[in-house]
């Protein structure tokens, strides 16, 4: 195993060393190190590609967007602010986000529904098919399993499937305030399961 | 009108507010102490979703990647925006070639609709348009249109507004400025029968980031009580 590889294992082991690692590469980086921004990089490029593919689907896409994360990062990293939460989830929060604006922003929504055959349900087992980082991928698969089948299925619809709660509504034929409900339950559980304190 | 904007921040961690709601919330979050803890809560949860699901991309994006950041610039660490908000300030160059199609819309307008200005008002809304310091953002809301020209050289604002609904008996539209923290009141507008809205409003000396406008009782209140109805980022 290489050190980057013992890295990725130890960041999802604990929360504490390799975490900070994360966060002084990123202030390092804000600082015009491209070797620190390196090190991040392979830090997080599993996790950042990860969620773009899944939002986006096609693997091209996903590169590019995934390039475009990492140039936007490069850009802000000298605003990071340390204070203002972990540099995961900043990263992770990025990520998300250029994803979802893209498949909105296109026609490529059609596509990828087009490309799915059907309306796609994320089913539970969507976070056991991937490689996945095995000890966070275990944490989130025992939190889902502890939410309703209706809250996991908004909060990964919405997630997963890069959907805003309109589109979950539509998609489940329910209620919007029934949608938000849902995610807003199943997002409490799954904070307080996975021991995350605001 | 809607005052569960509190409620969205699970939706909002998980991006899954439209375009309108998102900016609402971005306004009002990070000065409501309630919604700013959860946010953080709940993207510790999306950070772990994205975790989860983690996979290797090609080899050569790596080199791809390092190659364009040797050639590119970074952003200066001084930013009138918290680090929180990256994607809202990566919209905002979008939004300022807006704003300058929005000058021109506006100059084109007053040309056209000089005549109705004429009264009392006009000469302000000209000052205020004519300043060198002239900044101009497009609101957007669900209804109509709202348009604030602001010169922070004369502390006024310019506000200009078509199609817009009446807010209720008893009650008022109120322009907020957004700061990096929290929002300051801006002064108070009224549509006329036609929603049309034709203001100018002296305001503080602030640094802001944008604009909002919420549905007020008579008489304005200092902090927002009810959910943004109209959005724009300086």
């Amino acid at each position: 195993m290489n050190d980057v590889a013992r890295l990725r294992l130890l960041r999802s082991a604990a929360t504490s060393a390799p975490v900070d690692d994360l966060s002084a590469a990123l202030v390092a980086a804000g600082r015009g190190d491209e070797r620190a921004f390196g090190a991040l990089y392979d830090l997080t490029v599993r996790t950042v590609f990860g969620i773009v593919r899944r939002v986006v689907r096609d693997p091209a896409m996903a590169e590019e967007i995934t390039q475009e994360v990492y140039v936007e990062l490069w850009k802000l990293a000298p605003r990071y602010d340390a204070d203002k939460g972990s540099a995961s989830g900043w990263i992770a929060t990025i990520a998300h986000r250029r994803a979802v604006d893209r498949v909105r922003s296109e026609q490529s929504r059609r596509d990828r529904e087009v490309a799915d055959g059907r309306r796609a349900v994320p089913d539970f087992d969507i976070v056991s098919e991937t490689v996945g980082d095995d000890l966070e991928r275990e944490r989130v698969r025992h939190a889902l399993g502890l939410l309703s089948e209706t809250q996991r299925e908004a909060v990964t619809l919405a997630y997963y499937g890069g959907h805003t709660y309109r589109e979950v509504a539509a998609l489940l034929d329910v209620a919007e305030g029934t949608v938000k409900t849902r995610i807003r339950d199943g997002m409490i559980k799954m904070r307080d399961q996975l021991g995350v304190t605001p | 009108m809607t005052t569960d904007l509190h409620h969205l921040a699970a939706a909002y961690a998980l991006d899954a507010l439209d375009g309108a709601e998102r900016r609402a919330f971005e306004a009002h979050y990070p000065s409501c102490e309630i919604c700013a803890a959860d946010v953080d809560g709940y993207r510790a949860v999306t950070g772990s979703l994205a975790a989860a699901v983690a996979e290797e991309p090609s080899a050569d994006l790596r080199s791809r990647v390092m190659n364009e950041v040797a050639v590119t610039r970074q952003l200066s660490p001084l930013s009138a925006r918290s680090s929180g908000n990256d994607a809202a300030f990566m919209d905002r160059r979008r939004r300022v070639v807006a704003s300058l199609a929005a000058v021109a819309a506006v100059i084109a307008f007053l040309v056209v609709g000089n005549a109705f200005l004429a009264s009392g008002s006009g000469t302000d809304f000209d000052d205020i348009l004519a300043a060198p310091d002239a900044v101009v953002t497009a609101l957007d809301g669900e209804t109509g249109s709202i348009r604030v020209v602001w010169s922070a050289e004369r502390d006024q604002v310019a506000v200009f507004a078509n199609g817009l609904a009446d807010p209720g008996a008893g009650l008022l539209y109120e322009l907020w400025f957004l700061l990096d923290e929290g929002v300051s009141p801006a002064g108070l507008f009224q549509p006329d029968s036609d929603g049309v809205v034709r203001t100018v409003l002296d305001v503080d000396d602030l640094s802001g980031t944008g604009w909002g406008v919420t549905i007020e009782p008579e008489g304005g209140s200092d902090q927002p009580t009810s959910a943004v109805v109209y959005v724009g980022v300086l």
